[in-house]
């Protein structure tokens, strides 16, 4: 039914089958949105925030689907800045996923604030001393920039393409697309690193507290590293989940083992350095302000020392060495734990730099505070999810998200629908029908 | 015209970016940030005219002057008076609450009779009028069937102009059942009265002591006036005085004094022989005041020595020997010693031999009548009414013995024994209690075995209550008449309690009466008047406002125009009042009647096989536990270790809880031979081992939501034991346990 | 206004709380509750919940029976000056300057009609000085009498803490340029919680100024970010660099190491940690 929507010389499922995958996600999606409109009209008390836990479990999924969204602004620098030409063939999927991540990030962040009318506030009164500032409008310009990534995308619909005027839109939106790789290179850089920012400002809270260079504590840094290094592995991860669902392989071989050799190099670094700031932290900066590193892990198993352990040595240092080696990123095993681990590792990152701050009291008769999601805050941090997986289903049924897809995956073309969609309406194209990806 | 996809798609991104690009959608945004900027849901106070009323807070016995902060008619903010003899300038957090009472959901706002059964909560509403005549009505009936002693007036006060209408009222109606609430000052009106011979307040010169001893007292704890003493803490700690509290449990007295001697409960006195011990046999004490002042010293000298050495005490206490040595030398040694006793804030009273072993300590040092010591304080004297006019009915029904027992040949010297009050109203044919009104006071919550005065309640034909707020006591009445609050009426209020120093403040109309109630003073008046014969005559005033007038004569203008009246500049004997005993002294033992300073235990309910623990109450500035209940505000104050949700914590001592089993924030039930009722642990290293301490002022069934339904009222798990050379209840804790829920 | 533009001396507001005289008697929390119209609700036993901008916490030595001690310790806002004065910890991270100090008086204000709720002032803060506002604040019918017009009640979703009273600040300010003056008397504004306290352990007034009480009881020392002189002085967590205004004194040990962290074995204080 919906054949001519799909792209030339690629199979999907048959309409039921796909309007039954978008209906379940759809309901998860309702749930969330149901929730989501609770926050809004009845406040954050639907919430179990508190005056200890402002910042919670949707704010680190804010952070963390930044992080991993970080697979776009890398591969588009990598692809246009660097030359890197094997990505071209998932360059598309990595925008798609950025593009979701960062939407997903922003309506988390119009759900989370107390005022959501508001929000605006954050520009029009913008204190430039913020790192949420920063945050706010790196974002924001971004998730702008993601949107012109994804647009030529969409053009290339079947449909779409025919007007003369998106096809030429399109085509020329490719030809400056290094532009604004660049710009979101540079843009993401800077909000990666000031949500780390967001952290290490805090000197008031020894858990979180960096110092740096500038403006910027160590934080900043780690965070724009950790988002380059793990971004990558998240695309891989859901690139190659996406071909177990849809039973086929989607980008070859060397695009994936370039991403995750040079992610492998990132996150072996990145580790370092985590380290040695871990080490710096523990050393001086904490000390001098009177606390030892079992101040900031004892006392719970929640937030037990197995945290700091997990997240720098088993999936920080085990994944970089499968990546690094040419045997391990090959052994599809070794790659499925490498990036998944990667991945594990940047969300526990996430999680402790919002979270653990939280939780760690501060005042010598301060205590440990816990806090548990209720159902309006876990249903609102799983409507993005749900909003992905039915972006992604769209997007790869109507859109050329894999430009090796055909080649990789040849079919016998179905003469009864073609005859049928020409017969039903002219083309008007006059240019060849079908534009790679790349122009 | 046929619209393509090309024009259609066109038609919607231009559209959108039209509007994106005109000035409407930022219109919107701005407007609805202003929106939420001015919710019509969030209040916004008016503003007006601002001035400032200058009154009396009388929440509590504190008497603090106020200023009310008022914008135009409404009552804003209530302030400490600067300047004020008790408080100046400070203030308590329930005094601070006050507004939360004037305007408070918890309010009784108009008149009303019981419909269904008592403490149903179904009430009907009724005029003024109509309420007045049914209580004349069935006052005039038991008058003319010649029992007036039938009706009895319970108050949480029993000085001043109301008070003294009451009082008026009842005798002129033919009754003596006049019964204030108990406190510690009923144990220290009887010593005084005992071993001075007069009938006046106890008065503590806080301020000049320089040595202060006090077995268990909660001094900053609500005890007395409780800004005055948060003051005189203060003074303490710039003057280093010594401060040494003993009692079982780490109370916020104990915690700021400068030693806390725990003791085994209910020893206190004791303790306090085996100081005079120490005293007597070292010859520490006042010579001088000795030989000039004090009757009886060589008998109970020999009383002293013999029985109560060191060793024998700290056997009875669990304080060691030593420190019971030093302890009274440092006491002995002191230029203005001063002990005084009363466990927590003074609301219950303590058996009359430890009153009197405290005193007796005071006069050893010679601190009786001087500066930094104790005083016997009278009051200044303006209440000159008219004899009373008594018929025959009257003066019949004034012969009959008090049913609380208070100056029968039993208990002859003490003046009201209300928690008695229970087991006279007897369940047979006749009840000797055909009426009775409370005001100012709600013995339905404060008093000890709250179920069995409940039952005795309920046996009572009639209960009126003047109550302004729905308090428990309310909640069971038959009809309740109420009363305006402080801040809605005229009233004198005299020396605030504790203080040597008299000062009679003014309360005051603040503002208008916010509701449809009337002064009880009023009401008096026209009960009495509705009675009529000499009754009425008894009473000759329009209202109570004119009788306040007349009353204090010049007094009025004065209190009028400066708020309060004191007499900071004299100094005893002024106020003071001298020995007025037979033999003119300090008599540490009273030929009459025998009485004599010792140590004997009042044995406490239930035994220790199927009670291993002892549960004690505690008291806080954050609990309200008299005839207040905390308002909202100082609800907020109430910690998490005290109060969460509706579960109340009990405090234990690490060391019980091991022995018991149990664990921080364990939910268990707490039984004692009057009660049961589910609690949870909160572990402190501050209690003795062996205790169970329980916060008094939670458990509330009546006044408003932001109250009702939290935690366990102290008083549903203890009852009265009384004590047999006073009546008075000096109970201190009862047995208990503690099993698992 | 920046510092330095002009030579009038500004002034820098600050408290000094005696923990040897107080009580934990609580009234300074009401008295700031019915000063600055703060909500309540039926249950305010959860303190991660209950708007308290005054909390006093209860401190223990963790010594067992018999050697047990409490102290109170009231806790305002501190006003954190930061270590350059305006850097506290709050106002530095604010995205909307909904909360800001004032180089004028020392205070951190917050504006609520401005603040948008994100939550990020809360975070940043060590002392838990700051509230947010989770549900609508509703009084019960007929409370809403008693509502000061000079403190506006906040609406859902925005954050607010102590203002050290600032109303009474401007209130005096106008009374005093009405009666022809630019200098307030130390007594002239004072808190609603200093005013209150029963036990006068509060202390309030211009650390700038050596005269005021607050100075001379604390002795600040201006090339240390105001660390105290008086050896029972201290200030909650010291080392931090938050620079607060609020001081403490104690005569008791436990109590003044307890206002900081310390690795086992520290006796003294060392240099804090300067921040950017
Ligand atoms: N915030 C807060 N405030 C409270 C309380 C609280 O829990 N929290 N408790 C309240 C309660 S329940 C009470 S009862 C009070 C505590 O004050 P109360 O205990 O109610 O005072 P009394 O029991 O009347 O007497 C205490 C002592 O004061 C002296 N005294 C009593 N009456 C007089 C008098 O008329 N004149 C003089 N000169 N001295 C007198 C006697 O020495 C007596 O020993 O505090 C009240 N205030
Ligand atoms: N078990 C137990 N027993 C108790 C108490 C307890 O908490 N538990 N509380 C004890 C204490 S401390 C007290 S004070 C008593 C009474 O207990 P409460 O009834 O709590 O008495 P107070 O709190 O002392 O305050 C007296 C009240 O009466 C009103 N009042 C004040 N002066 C006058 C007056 O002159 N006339 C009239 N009509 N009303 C006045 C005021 O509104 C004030 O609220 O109960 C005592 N008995
Ligand atoms: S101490 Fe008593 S009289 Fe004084 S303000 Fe508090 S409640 Fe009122
Ligand atoms: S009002 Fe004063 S004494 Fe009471 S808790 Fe506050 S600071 Fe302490
Ligand atoms: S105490 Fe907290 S809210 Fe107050 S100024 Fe410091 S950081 Fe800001
Ligand atoms: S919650 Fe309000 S005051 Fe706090 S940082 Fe956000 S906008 Fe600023
Ligand atoms: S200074 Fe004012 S706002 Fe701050 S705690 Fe005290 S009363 Fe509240
Ligand atoms: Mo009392």
């Amino acid at each position: 039914m919906d054949s001519a929507l799909i792209p030339r010389g690629v199979k999907r499922c048959p309409l039921w089958q796909f309007l039954l995958f978008i209906g379940a996600a759809g309901i998860v999606l309702l749930w969330g949105v149901y929730a989501m409109f609770l926050c809004w009209f009845k406040g954050l008390n639907q919430t179990n925030m508190n005056d200890y836990y402002g910042f919670a479990l949707w704010i680190w999924a804010d952070l963390a689907v930044i992080a991993v969204g970080g697979g776009a602004f890398f591969t588009g620098l990598l692809r246009y800045i660097f030359g890197k030409d094997a990505l071209k063939n998932i360059i598309n999927y990595a925008v798609l996923i950025g593009f979701i991540c960062y939407s997903s990030a922003l309506l988390i962040l119009a759900i989370d604030i107390g005022q959501p009318l508001r929000g605006w506030f954050i520009f029009w009164h913008a204190n430039v001393h913020s790192m949420l500032t920063e945050v706010a409008f790196c974002l924001s310009c971004y998730f702008g920039v993601l949107t012109i990534e994804y647009i030529p995308l969409i053009l290339e619909n079947r449909q779409i393409d025919k007007v003369p005027f998106f096809h030429h839109l399109g085509h020329n939106m490719h030809e400056v697309m290094a532009v604004f790789a660049a710009t979101g290179a540079f843009l993401s850089f800077f909000h990666q690193g000031s949500l780390g920012g967001v952290a290490g400002v805090l000197f008031g809270r020894p858990f979180a507290f960096r110092e740096g260079i500038f403006i910027w504590p160590w934080t900043f840094f780690l965070f724009t590293w950790s988002a380059a290094a793990c971004g990558p592995c998240f695309t891989i991860l859901v690139t190659k989940i996406t071909e177990k669902v849809v039973g086929k392989k989607l980008v070859k071989d060397n695009a994936i083992e370039l991403l995750a050799k040079i992610s492998g190099w990132m996150l072996l670094t990145y580790t370092i350095a985590k380290f040695i700031d871990t080490w710096y932290w523990v050393t001086v900066l904490a000390p001098s302000q009177g606390f030892t590193l079992m101040d900031f892990y004892s006392n719970n198993p929640l937030y037990g020392i197995w945290i700091l352990i997990t997240e720098i040595a088993i999936c920080g240092l085990v994944p970089a060495a499968i990546l690094i080696t040419p045997k391990g990123r090959k052994n599809p095993v070794a790659l499925w734990i490498a990036i998944s681990l990667a991945v594990v590792g940047v969300c526990l990152n996430r999680w402790v730099m919002v979270l653990q701050i939280m939780a760690v009291p501060v005042m010598t008769f301060d205590n440990w505070v816990m806090y548990l999601p209720s159902w309006q805050e876990v249903a609102t941090t799983i409507l993005p999810g749900a909003y992905g997986v039915i972006l992604i289903a769209i997007s790869y049924r109507y859109l050329p998200v894999f430009p090796n897809e055909a080649e990789l995956n040849p079919m016998e073309p179905l003469p009864a629908e073609e005859a049928e969609e020409k017969s039903v309406e002219p083309s008007v194209d006059l240019e060849p029908e079908l534009t790679p990806a790349e122009a | 015209m046929k619209i393509g996809r090309r024009g259609f798609l066109s038609f919607v991104i231009g559209g959108a970016a039209g509007t994106a690009l005109s000035p409407l959608p930022w219109k919107l945004m701005d407007d609805s940030s202003i929106w939420t900027q001015m919710w019509p849901w969030t209040p916004v106070p008016e503003d007006g005219e601002a001035s400032y009323v200058n009154s009396v807070c009388t929440l509590c016995p504190g008497h603090c002057g106020i200023t009310v902060r008022k914008i135009d008619n409404r009552a804003v903010k209530i302030e400490g008076m600067k300047g004020h003899p008790v408080n100046n300038g400070g203030i308590c957090l329930l005094g601070l609450s006050g507004l939360q009472l004037l305007y408070g959901p918890m309010r009784v706002k108009t008149p009303l009779k019981r419909t269904g059964k008592r403490g149903q909560g179904q009430w009907e509403k009724i005029s003024w009028n109509d309420a007045v005549s049914e209580v004349v009505e069935k006052l005039r009936d038991i008058r003319s069937e010649g029992h007036p002693q039938t009706v009895g007036f319970i108050s949480g006060f029993d000085r001043g102009t109301v008070s003294r209408l009451f009082e008026r009222f009842l005798t002129a109606y033919g009754s003596p059942n006049f019964m204030r609430m108990p406190s510690v000052r009923d144990s220290y009106e009887l010593a005084q009265y005992l071993m001075q011979g007069v009938q006046a307040l106890p008065g503590f010169d806080f301020e000049n002591s320089d040595f202060v001893l006090s077995f268990g007292s909660g001094l900053i704890d609500g005890w007395g006036s409780p800004v005055r003493m948060s003051r005189v803490h203060s003074a303490w700690q710039s003057a280093g005085v010594k401060v040494i509290q003993i009692e079982p449990r780490l109370s916020n007295t104990a915690a700021k004094s400068d030693k806390w001697i725990p003791i085994n409960p209910g020893t206190e006195g004791a303790l306090a022989m085996g100081l005079a011990h120490v005293i007597v046999k070292e010859s520490l004490y006042d010579a001088d005041f000795i030989e000039n002042n004090v009757e009886g010293f060589f008998d109970w000298k020999n009383l002293v020595i013999d029985k109560y050495s060191p060793d024998t005490v700290a056997s009875i206490t669990g304080i060691d020997s030593r420190t019971i040595v030093v302890l009274a030398r440092g006491f002995a040694n002191a230029s203005k010693p001063l002990a005084v006793c009363g466990r927590g804030n003074g609301t219950t009273p303590v058996n009359i031999d430890e009153c009197m072993a405290v005193h007796a300590l005071n006069a050893l040092v010679g601190n009786i009548h001087k500066k930094g010591g104790v005083w016997a304080v009278s009051e200044p004297d303006y209440i000159n009414w008219p004899e009373i006019e008594m018929d025959a009915k009257a003066a019949a029904g004034m012969q009959h013995e008090r049913l609380d027992g208070a100056g029968s040949k039993t208990y002859p010297f003490t003046r009201y024994l209300l928690p008695r009050l229970p087991e006279t109203i007897d369940p047979g044919e006749k009840n000797p209690l055909q009426a009775l009104f409370v005001s100012g006071a709600n013995p339905l919550y404060t008093h000890p075995d709250t179920q069995a005065v409940r039952n005795a309640f309920d046996k009572i034909p009639l209960v009126v209550s003047f109550s302004s707020y729905m308090d428990e006591t309310a909640q069971n009445a038959d009809l309740i008449l109420p009363n305006h609050i402080y801040l809605e009426r005229y009233e004198e209020v005299p020396t605030p309690a504790g203080m040597i120093e008299p000062v009679i403040g003014l309360s005051r109309p603040v503002v208008e009466p916010q509701f449809n109630t009337r002064h009880v003073g009023d009401v008096i008046l026209q009960m009495a008047k509705g009675l009529g014969g000499s009754v009425a005559k008894t009473f000759p005033w329009d209202s109570y406002d004119s009788c306040l007038k007349e009353t204090l004569g010049d007094l009025w203008n004065y209190l009028i125009d400066k708020g309060f009246w004191s007499n900071t500049g004299a100094m005893p004997p002024f106020f003071g009042t001298s020995y007025e005993t037979a033999s003119g002294k300090f008599e540490l033992i009273n030929k009459d009647n025998g009485s004599i300073p010792q140590f004997k235990p009042v044995s406490i309910e239930g035994d220790e096989k199927d009670y291993p623990l002892l549960l004690i109450p505690y008291d806080s500035m954050r609990l309200a536990c008299g005839f207040i209940g905390d308002p909202p505000f100082v609800m907020k104050t109430v910690e998490d270790s005290i109060l969460k949700g509706k579960d109340v914590f009990v405090e234990l001592n690490p060391k019980t809880a091991r022995n018991q089993g149990l664990r921080e924030g364990q939910r268990v039930v707490l039984t004692t031979p009057k009660g049961k009722a589910e609690v949870k642990v909160h572990l402190f290293e501050g209690i003795m081992p062996g205790l169970v301490a329980l916060p008094r002022g939670l458990g509330h069934t009546g006044w408003d939501e932001y109250l009702a339904g939290k935690g366990i009222n102290f008083n549903t798990l203890i009852g009265p034991v009384e004590d047999p050379d006073s009546g008075l209840d000096a109970a201190w804790g009862i047995r208990a346990k503690l099993e698992k829920a | 206004m920046k510092e330095g533009r002009t030579h009038k001396r500004f002034q820098k507001f600050g408290m000094v709380i005696d923990l040897d005289k107080c009580t934990g008697c609580g009234s300074c929390m009401v008295a700031c509750m019915a000063e600055n119209n703060v909500p309540f609700r039926k249950d305010e036993s959860n303190k991660l919940l209950s708007i308290t901008w005054m909390r006093v916490y209860k401190l223990t030595n963790g010594m067992p029976f018999p050697e047990t001690d409490v102290c109170y310790l009231p806790r305002p806002c501190m006003q954190c000056a930061g270590q350059h004065e305006g850097h506290s910890p709050c106002v530095s991270v604010c995205p909307a300057i909904a909360t800001d100090y004032s180089m004028e008086s020392g205070i951190v204000s917050q504006i609520y009609t401005r603040c948008f709720g994100c939550r990020y002032c809360m975070a940043s803060c060590p002392y838990h000085a700051r509230y947010f506002n989770w549900w609508d604040p509703i009084w019960p019918d007929g409370m809403e009498k008693y509502l000061s017009p000079n403190v506006s009640p906040r609406m859902r979703g925005v954050v607010e803490k102590c203002s050290f009273c600032f109303h009474r600040y401007q209130r005096a300010k106008d009374r005093a340029y009405m009666e022809g003056r630019r200098e307030l008397q130390e007594d002239e504004y004072q808190t609603a919680c200093t005013q209150a306290c029963p036990a006068g352990a509060i202390t309030f007034g211009d650390l700038n100024n050596p005269k005021h009480a607050v100075s001379e009881m604390v002795e600040p020392d201006p090339k240390h970010s105001g660390r105290p002189k008086n050896p029972n002085a201290f200030r909650l967590l010291e080392r931090l660099g938050t620079n607060p205004k609020v001081y403490y004194l104690s005569s008791r040990e436990w109590v003044r190491r307890a206002g900081d962290n310390y690795l086992k074995n520290e006796k003294k204080v060392k240099k804090p940690v300067h921040h950017g």
